[in-house]
């Protein structure tokens, strides 16, 4: 089978620490068919061109999560992008490592601190001898049980969650979408004993640093959802202990506030979440904001078509017809 | 100088489950892989896991089918061992952890798979080799193990018929490594890239079979490849067996469905190698679809089922050949899928150097025979990993300490560091392409006598001038050049072992098929291959198979 070509121009990021002072971007023009994935280029490009180009690989078919890396600045999976699409939008294709990792070489990150937050939320069943496992069989699961799991089973841990992340780079404190998904699996399992624990723990272990910008989701190639997961830990992290933390009391807080009035009371918001103390602390920042904001000292007027927003609150207080 | 009482080679199911034997056995334990343990070819596995746990099923069937599958090469005795293993193992794993598709009583679902009289195999959905890759190494992540992330066997250090432990290169760091071990693990998993067209992944390179091999160990059963009948046609990624064990069916290019000539009883879940066998001769016969492929229907198992049992291949054929099951036929031709041959170990994994061990894929115990049945490799990394472990931890236990010697480190590796310096010579991915093609060509699913000699005639070329292997770059970070070079090395040497071993072998027996043979011989090949490495190549000798309970019969599906 002949099939036509197009003329594909890669700029691949290279950086070879013991040699290169800075990064520096190099090109190489390939004739390929265009649904060649660009995990297929880059070998082609090691085996013909250049076999000292650096990169990480194995399955080529997007179960073993080696070959994650921006491709036209977003983070994919190489080996199930294919080049034609990207040709088509951007007319050629930017090569980088992932973001928020530090470049070993070409394309290989450092990927340490991604496994420390993977091990940081305890990623095993919790026991508690009361209820041992049964003997000599298998715990009884029911379909509805395995279902809670959604799509977190499907995770291959390839970081392009975490390489999207913008709360991971503001912020290391924060365990990244892929350990916050891996808590969820462990949390929903029937098995594990460690629940509460783990909800409690989470939440100033960085929980509630999620940006809630859904770029996990929309970077996971296996559709994990990291982002529906986390929303859905902050729920849960909420029953189990009430509105205490920070991030809940600020969750919470915005709620009520919106309830009242239909519009945020910022002076209002902050006093809910972060208490008297809080606001004192944050005297200075506040400061400057009303220099700028004069307006926010007022408490807003209630909005027109407050009767709407009553009716979007008694649908959020049926569980069961939660959108 | 580092030192630990067993190395675990390779961090796949196998390697893993090995060293949390060895932990639980008191060792002082190291893990030495060449990709972040989750990153291992294990999680490619889709179908599922073998287990006569269901009321109607039973051990014996369970023994009787891998028998027959293997067309009675497989040893007996093991085979037993291994099937008796299979419910606690897969009991076990459920209790680490591994998020396994139940049936609506809730207790673990099985689906049919091909050579099995009953439905036994248990899975996730079509990703059970990654459910269990994730539990079994969240659950190792529980005991104390020393982790040597991203480092590549290059050597194993044998004195004296006994292991001393391994050299390792470092790969972001670019450094040779000695690791004194008193008992060493090999579980490196297959070499499948020794063929272009494999759903292998790039990494299978045998590093671990072609070191032992190097060492003096003695492989076996290495002229045994397995072809997976449903490979999509273009890239030979992997269609699991799965979809014809929920009620998949294939059609050739008049719309036939031609199983019914070559396994009347079962049709499209026969054993693989009469599934491959049947799709290569409907192609060979101009029955195929033009360019050379037969299709694989799921159409009428509806989107719903396609979509939940059969989630992680609809995606593979969406994104990797642009086909949606739901409503289009999946064009599917074999690819090499599996090494029944290997490391020759007993069934705790020993192997005839003093101290090494095997297990997993790597390994030739061997239960498979002359073809392994779909389910039986996942469950066989985790009970031969388990004794394996357990075997190594026992032996170190009471052998004497490993003997290292730092001076030599420097002739060892000079020859490796010789091919950095080559202003001339060629890329290893050259002559991996050659080799792979070669294979492809002359060592496939039908083999005859003049296509293995020429086949060895080109291997045994490929190894001369592999002599002259340059590596180009010159960086000690992540040098996937020179990685490339041991991995091409090694391939050249199992190639030659496959080859010479199909030579010998005048018979078809399971995966092993001649034209110029055709027929089973039991009177003179009910026997395995045993290779040696010699000054002239690999040097043949023959070893009985272990008989119970059941005598040899034709095969008949």
């Amino acid at each position: 089978m002949t099939e036509a070509t197009v003329k594909a121009t890669f700029d691949i990021y290279r950086f070879d620490p013991g040699h290169d002072r800075a990064p520096r971007y190099q090109r190489y023009t390939l004739d390929l068919p265009p649904h060649t994935p660009v995990l297929t280029a880059l070998l082609k490009i090691r085996a013909e061109v250049d076999p000292s180009l650096a990169l990480r690989y194995s399955c080529r078919s997007a179960i073993c999560g080696s070959c994650a890396m921006q491709v036209n600045s977003k983070s994919r999976l190489a080996c199930e992008t294919q080049i034609g699409p990207e040709l088509a939008r951007d007319g050629r294709i930017v090569i980088e490592p992932m973001r928020n990792q530090a470049v070993l070489r070409d394309l290989v990150v450092e990927q340490e601190p991604f496994w420390r937050n993977y091990d940081r939320i305890r990623p095993h069943l919790i026991l508690d001898p009361r209820h041992p496992m049964p003997e000599g069989r298998e715990n009884p699961m029911t379909t509805e049980e395995v279902e809670q799991f959604k799509e977190t089973p499907r995770c291959i841990a390839c970081a392009a969650c975490f390489s999207a992340c913008p709360a991971v780079e503001a912020d290391p404190a924060f365990p990244g979408p892929m350990a916050l998904a891996k808590l969820y699996r462990f949390v929903v399992d029937p098995r594990d004993q460690g629940h509460q624990d783990r909800l409690m723990r989470i939440q100033p272990d960085g929980l509630w640093l999620c940006l809630r910008c859904h770029l996990c989701t929309e970077a996971c190639p296996k559709d994990v959802r990291p982002s529906e997961r986390i929303r859905d830990l902050k729920e849960m992290a909420v029953a189990v202990q009430g509105g205490t933390e920070h991030g809940s009391k600020h969750a919470v807080g915005f709620k009520d506030n919106i309830r009242d009035r239909g519009v945020l009371n910022e002076m209002k918001l902050v006093r809910q979440t972060s208490g008297l103390v809080g606001v004192l602390e944050q005297l200075p920042q506040g400061l400057h904001i009303v220099r700028k904001k004069r307006e926010i000292l007022r408490a807003p007027h209630r909005i027109e078509g407050m009767d709407e927003v009553e009716k979007i609150y008694e649908a959020l207080d049926r569980p069961e017809e939660k959108p | 100088m580092l030192k630990h009482d067993v190395v675990v080679v390779g961090a796949g199911l196998a390697g893993q489950r090995a060293a949390l034997a060895a932990v639980e056995a008191g060792c002082d334990v190291a893990v030495v892989s060449k990709l972040h343990p989750l990153r291992s070819h294990s999680g490619a596995a889709q179908g599922g896991i073998n287990a006569a746990v269901g009321k109607e099923d039973s051990v014996d069937t369970h023994i009787y089918d891998t028998v027959k599958g293997s067309d009675y090469l497989g040893d007996q005795d093991s085979i037993e061992l291994f099937c008796r293993e299979a419910g606690p193992t897969v009991v076990e794993m459920e209790h680490f952890g591994t998020i396994f598709s139940r049936a609506p009583d809730g207790t673990l679902a099985r689906r049919p798979f091909g050579g099995a009289g009953f439905p036994r195999t248990i899975y996730a959905a079509d990703r059970t080799g990654l459910a269990l890759l994730q539990a079994l190494w969240e659950h190792l992540g529980t005991v104390h193990f020393q982790l040597y992330e991203e480092w590549a066997l290059t050597q194993l250090v044998v004195r004296d018929g006994r292991v001393h432990g391994i050299v390792a290169l470092d790969r972001r760091r670019g450094e040779f490594v000695q690791i004194g071990a008193k008992a060493v693990v090999l579980a490196t998993g297959p070499f499948g890239r020794v063929y272009g067209r494999t759903t292998n992944a790039h990494s299978c390179t045998g590093d671990g079979v072609a070191a032992a091999y190097t060492a003096g160990a003695a492989l076996k059963d290495m002229e045994f490849v397995q072809f997976h009948p449903t490979a999509l046609m273009e890239t030979a990624i992997l269609i699991t067996e799965g979809a014809r064990g929920e009620g998949g069916i294939l059609k050739n290019g008049q719309g036939e469905r031609f199983m019914s000539r070559y396994a009347p009883h079962v049709l499209e879940l026969a054993s693989r190698d009469v599934v491959s066998r049947a799709i290569v001769t409907e192609v060979l016969e101009g029955r195929g679809f033009p360019g050379g492929y037969v299709h694989l229907e799921l159409m009428h198992l509806g989107k719903e089922k396609i979509e939940s049992r059969l989630q992680e291949i609809c995606d593979f054929a969406r994104s990797f050949a642009g086909i949606d099951p739901v409503t289009e036929p999946i064009p599917v031709y074999p690819a090499q899928h599996y090494m029944m041959g290997g490391i020759g170990t007993d069934a705790q994994g020993a192997t005839n150097i003093r101290g090494l061990y095997s297990a997993g894929e790597a390994a030739c115990v061997s239960i498979h025979g002359a073809n392994r049945l779909g389910g039986n490799s996942l469950l066989e990394t985790l009970v031969f990993g388990k004794f394996a472990g357990a075997a190594a931890a026992a032996y170190a236990s009471s052998a004497a300490p490993p003997e290292i010697r730092e001076a030599e480190l420097d002739g060892v590796t000079a020859p490796w560091r010789a091919w950095s310096s080559r202003t001339d010579g060629e890329d290893p991915s050259t002559l991996r392409a050659e080799m792979q093609a070669t294979m492809g060509r002359y060592a496939g699913i039908y083999r005859n006598e003049a296509d293995l000699l020429e086949g060895l005639r080109r291997i045994r070329a490929l190894k001369e001038r592999y002599r002259n292997v340059r590596v180009v770059d010159q960086s000690k970070v992540y040098n996937v050049n020179l990685t490339d070079a041991f991995e091409t090395g090694y391939m050249l040497d199992l190639a030659e072992v496959i080859l010479v071993g199909a030579y010998a072998r005048t018979e078809s027996r399971g995966a092993h098929s001649r034209t110029d043979y055709p027929k089973r011989d039991d009177a003179k090949w009910m026997k395995h291959t045993i290779a040696v490495r010699g000054a002239e190549g690999p040097q043949l000798s023959y070893a009985p198979v272990a008989y119970t309970r059941w005598e040899p019969k034709e095969r008949v599906y």
